[in-house]
């Protein structure tokens, strides 16, 4: 009768309702002079207007686009419809926030590989590596790029897509099986795990020219006993933890000194086919090193096993067993198991929302409290993705931001804040889509791959630097960036 | 007769007491004559065993003859001797009629000599003395003799002389004192005046008043029923029965033509009941009460006429204007049925009276009214009130039964051509594959990532890929053509690895100690083949033992316990001696369990071992046996009804001891069959939804999930959630959750093979264009 009445009103007169709003921003750069006051505006306005009026009372050379937050929501209709929706009287004054929106981002470059990439990880001044280490800091324009290749190789790129070191083969020392996961520990460390079971820690070093470089093996660790899927790394701690499909999150240190005898049993002098297809390692002797400790509780494979963002005595596993567990590092003992109705596939820590983001097999993200306190079991779900979600990380520049990569050939990124709602509930929405570029090279950017077959993503990291690093099925890191909010920061 | 009946009551008794006790009871024993009581009973053994050779009627008689009986047998204890004292007398005199009145007495001489008894003439007999004074003069009247002085003769031919009459005076004294029985009159006999005695009068005067004249005459003496309506069990007659008793008469049916043909005819009219002629209450008159309803004062006695509601502000022509119906309300009236109105007009605004209509519905409404009083029935309303959602079975929704495979999650290529077959490891982190190219592949399950290859033949096709059930060792076979090759893919740990070798080799030392069989025998055919090890190339690819079959395996399946696995020859050409065979891992054994062709149903199929029973379910093309193997019995044969079985699986669930065995079965001619093994040998569901051949069916391992899918040649999975309850009371309940499609036909076939992952809802297949799926 309301609606009826107003829109009656509406075409009637001319006047639109307006409504008094008090627009605010957190980022001092783009904030308005504390005189302005509340201003009246008309509720027909959307996003796109709302931006132009910002820019205008900023009176910016070059417009930046903002996303308007009113109540931790973003605006994603005309302010008439959100108040109708919300139940809010328009007499009221609107407290809307503003951030930047986020820029689609785009393409920057693609690295070819000889094989499958599945892990990708990034060095750069903002990097958590370089952040760890005091006395080597990168400097600008040095960013270097690590993929872990199923072929059994560690490649360091830098940005101009040139590859500056490769990992020795199985032959002189390196992984005789695919590798799953590798991440820098410093800017001359970097740590790998794979198929064949064993983590690897290696130095890397750099000519002074910066282009080219040596990954020699520093450790081997054993201690699983089958396949290693992900991994983590605190430098500051040097501490280690590996996901295993052996049931197992294994705690490693990642100093020779401090790590036990490795296992006799596993070591590969111990295997009982004596073929020849097995070359072992004659040429290059590696230190052998066991694990801290090999926490078991899980009753699947483990698919991911990070540490806590603030507090690295604190870890949390996900497995294909639908569990969620936290681990006190310190004593290597299970703190707290969450269950839920999918196998869990990926982990990431958002710190300050105290969430804990893990991809699922059902195509979903679930976002969970893992304190003891939280009832509720699962916060949020965040729903886009038609594949397993295999990857997770944490957005640089905000702490409501997220990306997520899955085995449908696309990285999604999400802003917890963007909900809509479903016939479930609140549910996410995804920001932005990446698709790989390499679809769109073949001139098959709008077909949809079955499965994800061929564009699989394996691993997405992004770095405030350089941008967003995903390596997936098609053999290639792909790289992307938001370049609005990188021009903003300079 | 009476005999015949003593023997009755005596059979009474007898089986009075057998039906009592079955023994034979004091009264019996006490008997005069045990003899006769027992042949007697021999006689009743005899009897009993004519009724019961006799129809149902004879036993009727009895019962009725035991009925008749009871009062004598309730009135005296002892009743067989009374009995007989009374019937004795009667049976003698019965003898003595038939023999002739004479007595043989020896006289002085020694001679016979014949007595007769003395004749002794009762009343009736002709010998009665006659009386010596009786007329003799016959049947004629005495008047003949009034001219005479005599008035007949008698015996002695003497005149029998008138008798003097008396005087007047002597009359007249006579007639003063008339001695007793004086009546007046004279006997025509003698001429005497007659005298009746006292009884003499009252005979006179019973026959005067119509009585019986005899005294001590009982006119209602009990019947003796010489000729009783009962069939007697020695009849006096031994006449068979005569014909008309059971031919039909012809006279009758003669007669019943002609009445018939009457009634045809018309000249014989049906019964008809009289009119009844309406009753008219012409004293019954019914009051208009208010027919000429006046204003009257309000009174006690008064009832007025019930009141109509007056009409309302609707019915105006000039309504107000919150009357009047909008457009919906207007809309709404017009479409809901005449019937189900509930009101039969609208409110309409004329304005003024002068613009009022006439009524259009008039002559429809006198019609109507016309109608009605003809009681003319003008609609018929046959309406089910049913609702048709209710009519369909309470399926739960496919939402409530998640988890369940929806979506292609990761496809495999590298294959060439058809992928056989698939299976996913115990651990549920590989696929194993195995197709037409001759190349067993393993990968890794999620990522789709090919770790293993072998290629164990150029020319055959792997048929069939199982990974050894158990999580301690990565074993895995696959039949190649005519060999079935056991595998260690390196894809394990080494410890694991290590443990798989030594179980494969354990067996060497088993088969070396027991020599091979000699040339001889092993060119026979049904001789077990001989374990042998790989080529070298074939070693180093893994490849661990080789068993050649010589005919083509298509079917493997493993033990749970992973000791043992039977393979199937189907081919037409196997012997049926060897087509079935079952391999011991631990022995390097194989062997033929079956001598002979299972009996119907053609050739076996494909065969799985029960999942904790001693069990082997082996299936042809139309059946399915269950045979015992620890007590080497056939235990239950099963019917789909399929014409061409293709696969069958066993409920995992089947290992617990509270749920019984359920199976289905995918069969050639498109159908899946649902088997509850305890309800019936019969299918307990037919699922048709396929459009081709079905080629695979496998339940959800471990039973956590309770689904089920099939695999079909026109190119799609079907998921089905399909629960099993422990207690026996409810069936399983079938619910249609998810057609998976996806796979390309290739040549005419679509999807060849289907597995579980072990704890997941997940499921891959293996289809004809060389791709398997991973559906989560």
């Amino acid at each position: 009768m309301n609606g009826d009445q107003t829109a009656d009103f509406a075409a009637d007169a001319p006047v639109q309702r307006q409504v008094r709003v008090h627009l605010t921003s957190k980022q001092e750069e783009i904030a308005l002079p504390e005189s302005t006051g509340p201003i009246l505006i008309p509720t027909g306005l959307r996003r796109y207007a709302l931006s132009t009026l910002v820019n205008n009372l900023l009176s910016t050379e070059k417009p930046v686009p903002f996303e308007f937050l009113i109540n931790g929501t973003f605006l994603r209709t005309s302010i008439d419809e959100y108040l109708t929706a919300n139940g809010i009287s328009s007499e009221t004054t609107l407290e809307i926030e503003y951030v930047r929106a986020l820029i689609p981002p785009l393409h920057i470059a693609s690295f070819q590989h000889d094989d499958w990439v599945s892990s990708a990880d990034v060095l750069s001044t903002t990097s958590p590596a370089a952040s760890w280490a005091s006395g080597a800091t990168v400097a600008k324009g040095q960013e270097r790029i690590l993929s872990a290749s199923y072929d059994g190789l560690l490649r360091i790129w830098n940005m101009s897509s040139e590859t500056i070191a490769t990992s020795p083969a199985a032959a002189d020392g390196g992984h005789n099986a695919s590798i799953k996961a590798a991440k820098f520990v410093s800017p001359h460390q970097i740590v790998s795990a794979g198929l064949d079971r064993t983590v690897r820690l290696w130095k890397y070093s750099e000519e002074e020219d910066g282009f080219s470089g040596k990954i020699s093996p520093q450790l081997e660790l054993y201690g699983h006993k089958s396949g290693i899927d992900s991994l983590a790394v605190h430098g500051p701690s040097s501490r280690i933890l590996t996901a295993s499909s052996d049931h197992t999150v294994g705690f490693w240190s990642s100093k020779k000194s401090e790590s036990p005898a490795a296992p006799e049993n596993l070591l590969p002098s111990s295997a009982a086919r004596t073929s020849k297809r097995r070359k072992l390692n004659s040429s290059v002797s590696t230190p052998q090193r066991g694990p801290l400790s090999l926490l078991s509780a899980h009753t699947g494979p483990v698919s991911a096993a990070i540490f806590d963002a603030r507090d690295s005595t604190v870890g949390y596993s996900t497995s294909w067993d639908h569990s969620l567990r936290t681990w006190d590092l310190m004593t290597a003992s299970l703190v707290d198991t969450r269950t839920t109705s999918h196998s869990l596939l990926s982990l990431e820590h958002l710190p300050d929302l105290h969430l804990l983001a893990a991809g699922t097999s059902a195509r979903h993200i679930t976002l969970i409290d893992p304190r003891t306190s939280a009832t509720t079991l699962s916060a949020m779900t965040l729903r886009g993705h038609t594949n397993a979600v295999v990857s997770l990380a944490r957005d640089p520049h905000s702490t409501y931001g997220l990306i997520s990569g899955s085995h449908d050939g696309t990285c999604r990124i999400w802003d917890i804040r963007s909900t809509k709602t479903d016939k479930d509930g609140v549910v996410g929405e995804s920001v932005y889509t990446i698709s790989r570029k390499s679809l769109e090279e073949e001139g098959k950017s709008d077909s949809k791959r079955v499965g994800g077959e061929g564009v699989k993503v394996f691993s997405v990291c992004w770095d405030q630097t350089v941008g967003i690093v995903s390596a997936g099925e098609d053999k290639r890191i792909q790289i992307n960036r938001g370049e609005g909010v990188l021009s903003s920061k300079k | 007769m009476n005999a015949a009946k003593a023997s009755k009551k005596r059979k009474a008794v007898t089986r009075d007491v057998e039906e009592e006790a079955g023994v034979f009871s004091g009264d019996e024993l006490n008997h005069d004559n045990l003899d006769g009581a027992l042949s007697d009973n021999a006689n009743d053994l005899s009897d009993s065993e004519q009724d019961d050779s006799e129809s149902e009627i004879e036993l009727i008689y009895d019962f009725s003859d035991e009925e008749d009986d009871e009062d004598a047998l309730d009135s005296d204890e002892i009743p067989s001797d009374g009995e007989q004292a009374e019937t004795k007398p009667t049976v003698v005199s019965q003898v003595d009629r038939d023999q002739p009145n004479v007595r043989v007495v020896k006289d002085a001489n020694g001679n016979d000599r014949f007595l007769y008894d003395e004749i002794n003439p009762d009343d009736n007999s002709d010998y009665s003395e006659a009386e010596e004074n009786a007329n003799t003069i016959g049947d004629i009247p005495l008047t003949f003799y009034d001219m005479y002085p005599h008035i007949g003769y008698d015996i002695n031919g003497k005149k029998i002389m008138r008798p003097a009459k008396g005087e007047a005076l002597d009359a007249l004294l006579e007639s003063i004192e008339i001695p007793k029985g004086w009546t007046g009159l004279t006997d025509p006999a003698t001429g005497k005046p007659l005298q009746l005695s006292q009884d003499e009068l009252e005979l006179l005067k019973k026959v005067q008043m119509n009585e019986i004249p005899a005294e001590g005459y009982d006119p209602y003496e009990p019947t003796v029923e010489w000729f009783t309506s009962q069939q007697e069990i020695m009849p006096l007659s031994a006449a068979p029965e005569p014909k008309r008793r059971f031919v039909p008469s012809k006279h009758e049916a003669k007669r019943v033509m002609k009445i018939v043909k009457a009634i045809r005819e018309g000249r014989i009219l049906p019964y008809r009941p009289p009119e009844e002629r309406e009753e008219t209450d012409e004293d019954v008159i019914n009051y208009d009460l208010w027919a000429d309803e006046v204003e009257r004062p309000d009174h006690i006695m008064h009832v007025p006429a019930p009141k109509l509601p007056p009409p309302g502000y609707e019915e105006s022509y000039h309504p107000p204007a919150e009357y009047l119906p909008d457009k919906k309300e207007r809309k709404e009236w017009e479409q809901t049925d005449p019937e189900d109105r509930e009101k039969d007009f609208l409110a309409n605004d004329f304005g003024s009276l002068r613009r009022v209509p006439g009524y259009e519905n008039f002559i429809k409404e006198k019609f109507e009214r016309c109608l009605d009083l003809y009681l003319a029935p003008r609609v018929r309303r046959s309406k089910l009130n049913i609702d048709p959602e209710s009519l369909l079975p309470k399926l739960p929704s496919p939402e409530e039964l998640k988890p369940f495979p929806t979506t292609c999650a990761t496809v495999f290529r590298g294959h060439k051509g058809r992928v056989r077959s698939l299976a996913v490891d115990p651990l549920g982190i590989w696929l194993a594959t195995g197709g037409d190219d001759g190349t067993v592949r393993v990968w890794e399950l999620l990522t789709g990532r090919q770790l293993w290859s072998a290629n164990l033949s150029d020319e055959e096709a792997v048929n069939v890929v199982r990974w050894r059930p158990g999580k301690d060792a990565v074993i895995l076979a696959a039949a190649v053509g005519d060999d079935i090759y056991l595998a260690v893919p390196p894809i394990a740990e080494p410890e694991i690895e290590k443990a798989s070798l030594e179980i494969l080799d354990a067996g060497w030392g088993y088969a070396a100690s027991n020599p091979a069989p000699s040339a001889a025998e092993a060119n026979k055919k049904s001789t077990p083949p001989q374990w042998i090890r790989p080529s070298s190339a074939l070693t180093e690819a893994g490849i661990c033992v080789v068993i050649p079959l010589r005919y083509v395996v298509k079917s493997l399946s493993w033990h749970r316990r992973g000791d043992y696995f039977v393979t199937i020859c189907p081919g037409s050409s196997t012997p049926a001696s060897v087509a079935i065979s079952i391999h011991t891992l631990s022995k390097h054994i194989t062997q033929f369990p079956f001598r002979r062709r299972l009996k119907g149903g053609g050739a076996p199929q494909t065969a799985h071992f029960h999942p904790s029973k001693p069990i082997l379910f082996v299936a042809n093309q139309r059946s399915i046996r269950a045979y015992d193997l620890s007590r080497q019995l056939l235990v239950k044969i099963l019917q789909p009804g399929a014409r061409w079985i293709s696969s069958f699986d066993i409920h995992p669930t089947s290992a617990s001891a509270s749920g019984g065995d359920n199976i289905i079965v995918g069969s050639y001619d498109r159908r899946l069959l649902w088997h509850d093994l305890d309800l019936s040998p019969r299918p307990y569901k037919t699922l048709r939804y396929h459009r081709k051949a079905i080629r695979a069916v496998k339940f959800h391992p471990g039973g956590r999930y309770p689904l089920f899918a099939d695999a079909s040649d026109d190119g799609s999975l079907q998921i089905f959630h399909g629960s099993v309850t422990g207690d026996m009371l409810s069936n399983a309940s079938i619910v249609p959750l998810k057609v998976l499609k996806g796979h390309k036909i290739t040549g005419e076939l679509g999807v060849l093979d289907i597995d579980w992952h072990p704890r997941e809802a997940w499921c891959v297949s293996a289809g004809a264009d060389g791709t398997c799926r991973l559906w989560m």
